[in-house]
């Protein structure tokens, strides 16, 4: 199977507003796959969809090959972790935990088991027979992130993983999602914290207002994003080389960027020429480069302003 | 489903809450109706003062009447310490309102000379509204000055009493099983405990269910949930599951009812009941097993009503209104309970019987006061199951929409759609 999830033309209309319009996504399997948008975009929606807990007003979806519409079973080797979250509070962990990978369809001693090993590698030994309730919220995100993947699902889809988890367990759920797609399986999920997508994505797919405006590979979409910034570093810069280069009419107007500077080329202008030009300069050339976007810099300039026409879909977060 | 149910189940059998319904509902229940028997009214000695100046004789019988000792089997009379006084009532009243507000003397009473012809006594105390021993009063008068007036007819107390003396009832029930002993008050009892419980545990349970339904909903448990299975099974898990823990519940009162009756004896006769009011061995186990079909059928009824209201709305508060809607059936045959109870085969036990939404608590209660006919339970059963089958298809659909839905309040036109949708 090439796709661990397709979406195509997928929509979802509500009386006053467009939720989710004519999108379309492919996962390829084994991958780490980021859905990014501001609030509102509709990517809560669109999850919930694939989830098949929405009904789509149009498109088709097949998770892990099969259309979860007709064959509910599929669900079973997906993990899914909702953007709010909740247990049940006046159970005790290791019982939630059993009794979700349960309802996946695990037999209860393997339930157990697997259950057992989650709770000690996050960490929440001494807490299995605690209530959950009595947990701090930290915990309790874990629990509910055991409870997601303890059924050793094939795809995880993440809304939101990382909210309301403090650095030291979004470092523990990234070393999760690593582990994930090492195995060999497939990770999908949602963020609009874009240092944390770039960190950890193979594949993004920006979405604003219900729409996609970009999709590919990250270092695709990167490149295609590229301005005509070019950065540059000396060794050992001789006292008075800011002027010389300021003064320089072929290096267009460059900013120091630490202890690097940085310049901007018309898309007519020729990198080459620029090399050599900073080739003569009295100081030896140390590094010399074409700047890649940051993925927030990208997210900034395609979805900008055109992301806020839709109001915030009653029915979904982000 | 079975998983579901399971942890519905266990959660709620471990629970402390269900450890302490399952005890101490049985003791306040019974505390609740053995409390009067234990207090009462009854026992304990007045002191009265006789002030005489009746004609000769009535004043000593009066006394002699009240001194009487309680007749067995009645154990709530008092026992009279009475003193008998000759002086005119003017020059010992005001001493004797003296003692009776020092609590000296419980009351007291007068004889005019005229008593027979006047056919009136004053009685004094210092709480008029203990009508027991003004009753007893009335009697020992009433006894002492009929004997006058016989005497005066020239008859005999003693032989007037013997030929009046009242009919005896025996009372017993005919069934199909033939005719069965057991008193109107034995079965008055059974009727109203049956009725209560099955009215207690559906609203208990039945809330149960909502509120569990309501906590899956706002903590957003249920889209994972659904995500893994159809939401009508998780319904039906729900349901069912809770209906097992109430089925568990029964089963231990039960037991415990059976032990209890055993040496119950004691308490229902101070209740004046039979001894045998509360034990299960004389009850037809036919009632028994009826009831037990309508609590079934009453809860499954209620619980999908409940379950439907749980995933429609989003708080507590907001279920409250629904709730008390839904509930209104429930607690009719209740008003109703005396007319069902005393006449169990009239219109309005008949007709209360017959809706399926009131049939559950009604019927366990006019069968175990009376030999209803077969027609009608094998009706009001269907009757009940049928809504109980319609009403979870409906609860179903509202269910299943409901419970993803969230934002305002969902208005009676939009539960619609949601039926037409689902």
């Amino acid at each position: 199977m090439q796709h661990a999830l397709l979406v195509e033309h997928l929509s979802k209309r509500y009386a006053d507003h467009t939720a989710v319009d004519d999108l379309s996504l492919a996962v390829p399997t084994g991958t780490i796959f980021g859905i990014l948008g501001p609030n509102g975009a509709g990517k809560s929606t669109t999850i919930r969809m694939v989830m098949n807990i929405i009904v789509r007003d149009a498109g088709r979806v097949l998770l892990l090959g099969c259309d979860p519409e007709h064959d509910r079973e599929v669900l079973r080797r997906v993990g899914y972790l909702p953007e709010e979250r909740g247990l049940y509070r006046k159970m005790r962990v290791v019982d939630v935990i059993v009794f979700f990978a349960r309802l996946k369809g695990v037999d209860a001693p393997t339930a157990r088991r697997e259950g057992e090993r989650w709770i000690e590698r996050m960490g929440l030994g001494e807490w299995r027979n605690a209530r959950v309730e009595t947990l701090s919220k930290g915990m309790q995100q874990k629990v509910q992130f055991i409870t997601t993947v303890v059924h050793g699902p094939d795809l995880l889809i993440l809304d939101e993983p990382a909210s309301g988890l403090d650095p030291v367990n979004q470092e523990v759920l990234r070393d999760t999602i690593l582990e994930t797609r090492a195995r060999g399986q497939t990770v999908v999920f949602s963020t609009h914290n874009m240092a944390q997508a770039e960190e950890l994505c193979d594949h993004v797919c920006i979405i604003a207002a219900g729409r996609k405006v970009l999709d590919g590979r990250l270092r695709e979409v990167k490149r295609a994003n590229r301005t005509g910034r070019y950065r540059f570093v000396f060794d050992d810069p001789p006292p008075g080389m800011e002027e010389l280069l300021l003064r320089d009419a072929r290096l267009g107007a460059p900013v120091r960027a630490g202890d690097a500077w940085e310049t901007e080329l018309e898309p007519h202008q020729d990198p080459a020429e620029l090399l050599a030009a900073l080739a003569a300069l009295p100081a030896p050339l140390a590094r010399f480069e074409r700047v890649e976007p940051s993925l927030h810099e990208i997210f900034v300039a395609r979805v900008g302003d055109a992301a806020r026409p839709h109001r915030r879909p009653e029915h979904a977060g982000a | 489903m079975l998983i579901v149910l399971q942890r519905e189940f266990m959660e709620r059998v471990r629970s402390r809450g269900f450890v302490l319904t399952t005890v101490l509902l049985p003791l306040f229940v019974g505390a609740l109706t053995m409390l009067p028997a234990m207090v009462g009214t009854g026992g304990g000695e007045r002191r009265v003062v006789v002030v005489d100046r009746a004609p000769a004789g009535l004043g000593e019988l009066v006394v002699r009447t009240l001194a009487r000792p309680a007749a067995p089997g009645q154990p709530d009379a008092y026992t009279f310490r009475v003193e008998r006084v000759a002086a005119p009532l003017d020059e010992v009243r005001a001493g004797l309102n003296r003692r009776v507000l020092a609590e000296e003397i419980d009351a007291y009473v007068y004889l005019p000379p005229d008593l027979v012809a006047a056919n009136r006594v004053e009685y004094r105390a210092r709480n008029v509204s203990n009508l027991q021993v003004e009753r007893d009063v009335r009697r020992a008068v009433s006894l002492a000055v009929q004997t006058a007036r016989l005497g005066a007819a020239g008859l005999d107390v003693e032989q007037v009493a013997a030929l009046l003396r009242p009919v005896e009832i025996h009372t017993a029930r005919i069934t199909e099983a033939g005719e069965e002993e057991g008193s109107a008050a034995a079965s008055f009892f059974l009727g109203y405990v049956l009725g209560f419980m099955v009215y207690m545990l559906v609203i208990l349970y039945g809330i149960n269910v909502m509120r569990s339904v309501l906590e899956e909903k706002t903590n957003r448990i249920v889209e994972v949930i659904v995500s893994s299975m159809k939401a009508t099974h998780l319904m039906a898990g729900k349901i069912l599951g809770v209906g097992a823990v109430a089925l568990l519940q029964v089963a231990i009162w039960a037991v415990l009812g059976t032990v209890a009756s055993r040496h119950s004896g004691g308490l229902m006769s101070r209740l004046g009941l039979p001894a045998d009011a509360l034990s299960t061995a004389g009850v037809d186990p036919w009632v028994l097993a009826s009831a037990a079909g309508f609590f079934l059928l009453g809860f499954l009824l209620y619980a999908a009503l409940f379950a439907a209201v749980g995933a429609a709305v989003n708080s507590e508060q907001e279920a409250q209104q629904f709730q008390t809607v839904a509930l209104l059936p429930l607690i009719a045959p209740m008003i109703f309970i005396t007319q069902v109870i005393s006449d169990p085969l009239g219109r309005t036990a008949t007709t209360l019987g017959l809706i399926p939404f009131t049939a559950p608590v009604t019927m366990p209660m006019r069968m175990a006061s009376a030999v209803v006919p077969a027609w009608q339970v094998a009706m009001s059963l269907a009757g009940t199951l049928a809504a109980v089958v319609l009403v979870s298809w409906i609860a179903g659909k509202i269910y299943r929409i409901g419970i993803l839905s969230t934002g305002k309040k969902p208005s009676l036109r939009e539960l619609g759609h949601w039926l037409r949708a689902a």
